[in-house]
């Protein structure tokens, strides 16, 4: 395959795993907004998922239209989902023949969607959910079309390291911002908080099924980053990572193999040795930015030894 | 601000222009049983693929019949229908407006242009007897050169085409082929003849076009292709694949083919993403290619990978920095000199466009004769070469009636159309030409058939052209049974050419 496809194939799905990840984000802040109006602010979903300073943002935080018109809409925005979406789909025009016609189509179809202005007004003006819904409708198509239709080759390989890597990134950050805000002071158990953040990322079933003593910040850090059965959890990202990682094994590029094997088993077996005590005594914080920087020089080894092309 | 930064199929050359109908006289049909025909009128100067004076030709009758059972809403509906498919499967081009781009459909029209399996036989006989010659003249041309010695192309025709590259000189190309792909205008003047406008043997585009086109059909009129016999065009990549590995210098059962495109921001780029998905090869840029050791290689995950045939799809002098522009991006240095070693096909042969110039074009029933000691089959629009004296003194005194044309340039600059331009203009055309006879050609005005298109309800008569595709391969010239109409859908309007307003059509051949 040639490296400029597999890097575009890599950020294609890269970009799309973020938009997921901003558009749920959205959606569930956006249902928070509508639930409690004394505290609620967009601060945090601007921090992860904006290069806004506090300053910068301060204009939004109380305001959902803005936001949601800056986040989804804006052209000016290099991080809103417009552009995203555009990346992405330029990227995947680059290598049409090698994604099939169905999945390009759904990626043109992503584009044109998200420029229609009816949108625009309708996220101004009407309910923003269902407008969301559009959006995160057309990414699941994406998803479901890349499963079914899409040959398990190096590209479908590509596609899953750019997709895994970018979501423990996000995991990482989301949790990263949301524990940030609280000083260290874990004892809050204050049922929306914790209640908004899991389903912002669909957790929220599946921390009632396991824990059944109410919210406890150590809780939902282990859901986040140990429990491996949490599509969005730290663990499962790095073995997915991993598991697609292997598929290059029998490539002609022996070496960057083992150097970029070596790079993901140190994270992997970091992560599944921890316990919540373990993270908690080393401190949350630097605990997650050492595992997020480790994942950014995944992602800047696979440039050099892969995608390197000019 | 607001400009187009490509034109959708830039390496189109513009067309001709036809009479404006002076005094025309007009048929109107009346007896048709729905509206849909009320109005078609075309004048006695203009051949109508459609219609007779009096009557549907017997190859529409079938669309005609269909189109009539189907109410106005019915057809604005497919109209929709083919205007969202092509949106949704990315078939646009870019125009840039205030910094954002705005996607655009290549617009076409539904009722499709007919083509009957006699005029076939005639177009397709013409044409392989053309590119036969025309094959014939380029390795002459760079090698023996009989052609120029025996007198009948002038040598300066020759050494003055900017498209004559000394780089082709004396080595072998595979198969004496340096036409693999060609895309000939037709045209039809006020008797139905057929006419050939312009060779286009450098990197003719469009094909997906034709592809496209058709598959549009098969989903706005079901059934309707079977019910009239229409020959399929799906052949295509296919033949161009085999007749692509058929080049491979190396002796393997599966050779490197890659299709080089200019990237992403060409107007083409479909075209390219198309043709390589359907051909099953890889589709790369300049600088996923490296030269080592006169020897191409593609950079890939695995390390580089050794390329066989490359079907360009980038302009000879963007190709190789080191041969041609120095500054060009969009090339590979040393691929020439990989190419003279016979290290890797290139496709089409670079230097083609000695023999599609618009100067030398007029010795082309001159190089059948030669070659093949035939008489053409296909005729050429008379041209006059501005360089012979008598011939310039003609056009001079008949500037009115003519079309001036740039040899070297296409797309419908440097042209001057005499019948439209102003005094002042053709005074300023007459002094360039005296200064550079060579550089100019001038052609009457011909008049080009009118084929039927939906608009608002009814069937109007617009201007169409024809560009078939031909392959040529090892074995034999192939012409798929089909090609590109271009329709010119401004009413009135003179040009075919997609910047002008221009749409497409797909083309029916009709089996027997």
């Amino acid at each position: 395959m040639l490296s400029r496809v597999a890097d575009s194939l890599y950020w294609m799905s890269r970009y799309l795993e973020r938009t997921d990840g901003v558009l749920r984000m959205l959606k569930i802040n956006y249902a928070s907004s509508q639930d409690d109006i004394q505290e609620f602010s967009w601060k945090q979903v601007l921090r992860t998922f904006t290069y806004l300073d506090d300053a910068e943002a301060k204009p939004f935080v109380h305001h959902s239209r803005a936001v949601l018109q800056y986040m989804v809409t804006d052209k000016e925005n290099s991080n809103s989902v417009l552009n995203i979406v555009t990346r992405a789909r330029e990227n995947a025009r680059s290598v049409q023949d090698h994604i099939t016609k169905e999945l390009w189509q759904c990626l043109n179809d992503f584009y044109h969607t998200i420029r229609d202005e009816q949108l625009v007004r309708g996220l101004q003006k009407d309910d923003p959910v269902s407008i969301l819904d559009i959006l995160i409708k057309q990414g699941l198509l994406y998803y479901g079309i890349t499963d079914i239709t899409m040959s398990r080759g190096e590209g479908y390989a590509f596609i899953n390291i750019g997709k895994f890597l970018e979501r423990g990134i996000q995991s990482l950050d989301i949790l990263d911002v949301k524990f940030s805000d609280l000083n260290d002071d874990f004892t809050r158990t204050d049922t929306t908080y914790w209640k908004y953040m899991l389903l912002s990322i669909s957790g929220y079933e599946l921390y009632l099924k396991t824990y059944r003593s109410g919210f406890d910040a150590k809780n939902v850090i282990e859901q986040v980053v140990l429990n491996p059965d949490f599509p969005r959890s730290v663990i499962y990202s790095v073995n997915q990572l991993h598991r697609y990682f292997e598929r290059l094994k029998s490539g002609g590029n022996k070496e960057a193999y083992r150097k970029i094997d070596f790079m993901i088993g140190r994270i992997k077996s970091k992560v599944n040795y921890s316990t919540v005590d373990s993270i908690m005594l080393q401190g949350l914080h630097t605990y997650l930015s050492e595992v997020k920087e480790e994942l950014c020089e995944v992602g800047n080894a696979f440039n050099q030894e892969y995608f390197a092309y000019t | 601000m607001l400009f187009f930064i490509f034109n959708v199929l830039n390496d189109f050359r513009l067309p001709f222009i036809c009479f404006p109908a002076q005094a025309a006289t007009k048929t109107i049909f009346t007896m048709q049983t729905s509206d849909l025909l009320n109005g078609y009128y075309v004048d006695n100067k203009t051949w109508d693929e459609m219609c007779t004076e009096q009557s549907v030709r017997q190859q529409y009758q079938g669309v005609v019949d269909f189109m009539q059972q189907m109410s106005i809403e019915e057809l604005n509906k497919k109209e929709e229908l083919a205007k969202r498919l092509f949106m949704s499967q990315g078939i646009t081009f870019t125009v840039y407006s205030s910094g954002e781009g705005i996607e655009k459909i290549f617009p076409f029209d539904i009722i499709p242009r007919i083509i009957t399996a006699a005029e076939w036989k005639y177009i397709e006989e013409g044409i392989r007897q053309r590119l036969k010659a025309l094959n014939l003249f380029l390795k002459d041309v760079y090698n023996n050169q009989f052609i120029l010695k025996d007198g009948i192309v002038p040598n300066e025709m020759v050494y003055s085409c900017p498209h004559y590259l000394r780089e082709m000189h004396g080595f072998p190309v595979p198969h004496d082929i340096y036409v693999h792909i060609a895309g000939i205008d037709l045209i039809r003047d006020q008797d139905g003849t057929f006419y050939i406008l312009e060779d286009n043997l450098r990197t003719p585009s469009g094909v997906s076009y034709m592809l496209e086109n058709r598959e549009i059909t098969k989903r706005i009129f079901p059934d309707l292709l079977p019910k009239n016999n229409v020959r399929t065009v799906t052949e295509y990549p296919t033949i161009l694949h085999r007749n692509l590995v058929s080049l491979s210098p190396r002796q393997t059962a599966n050779p490197t083919i890659v299709l080089l495109t200019p990237g992403i921001y060409n107007s083409a780029y479909f075209e390219h993403t198309t043709l390589a998905r359907l051909m099953g090869v890889e589709l790369v840029e300049g600088r996923d290619l490296v030269v080592d050791n006169h020897r191409v290689y593609m950079k890939t995950t695995a390390g580089l990978q050794q390329v066989d045939v490359i079907y360009r799809r980038v302009d000879d002098e963007f190709l190789d920095p080191l041969v041609f522009n120095a500054d060009s991006m969009l090339g590979v240095a040393g691929i020439m000199s990989a190419y003279r070693k016979g290290n890797v096909a290139i496709v089409n042969a670079t230097g083609n466009g000695v023999a599609d110039d618009k100067a030398i074009y007029t010795y082309v029933p001159a190089m059948i004769r030669y070659y093949l000691n035939e008489e053409p089959i296909l005729k050429n629009v008379p041209t006059y070469q501005l360089g012979n004296t008598e011939e310039r003194e003609y056009v001079f005194a008949n500037m009115n009636k003519m079309v001036i044309k740039k040899t070297n340039e296409s797309g419908g600059y440097g042209m001057l159309m005499g019948h439209t331009a102003g005094e002042e203009e053709i005074f300023r055309y007459q002094v360039e030409i005296a200064k550079n006879p060579r550089q100019y050609i001038a052609q009457p005005i011909i008049s080009l058939s009118s084929a039927p298109c939906y608009m608002g309800g009814r069937l109007k008569p617009r201007r169409v052209d024809l560009r078939p595709y031909a392959l040529c391969g090892p074995d034999c010239i192939e012409i798929v049974p089909g090609g590109l109409t271009r329709v010119a859908l401004r009413e009135g309007s003179l040009v075919v050419n997609s910047s002008q307003g221009g749409g497409s059509k797909d083309t029916w051949v009709l089996a027997g």
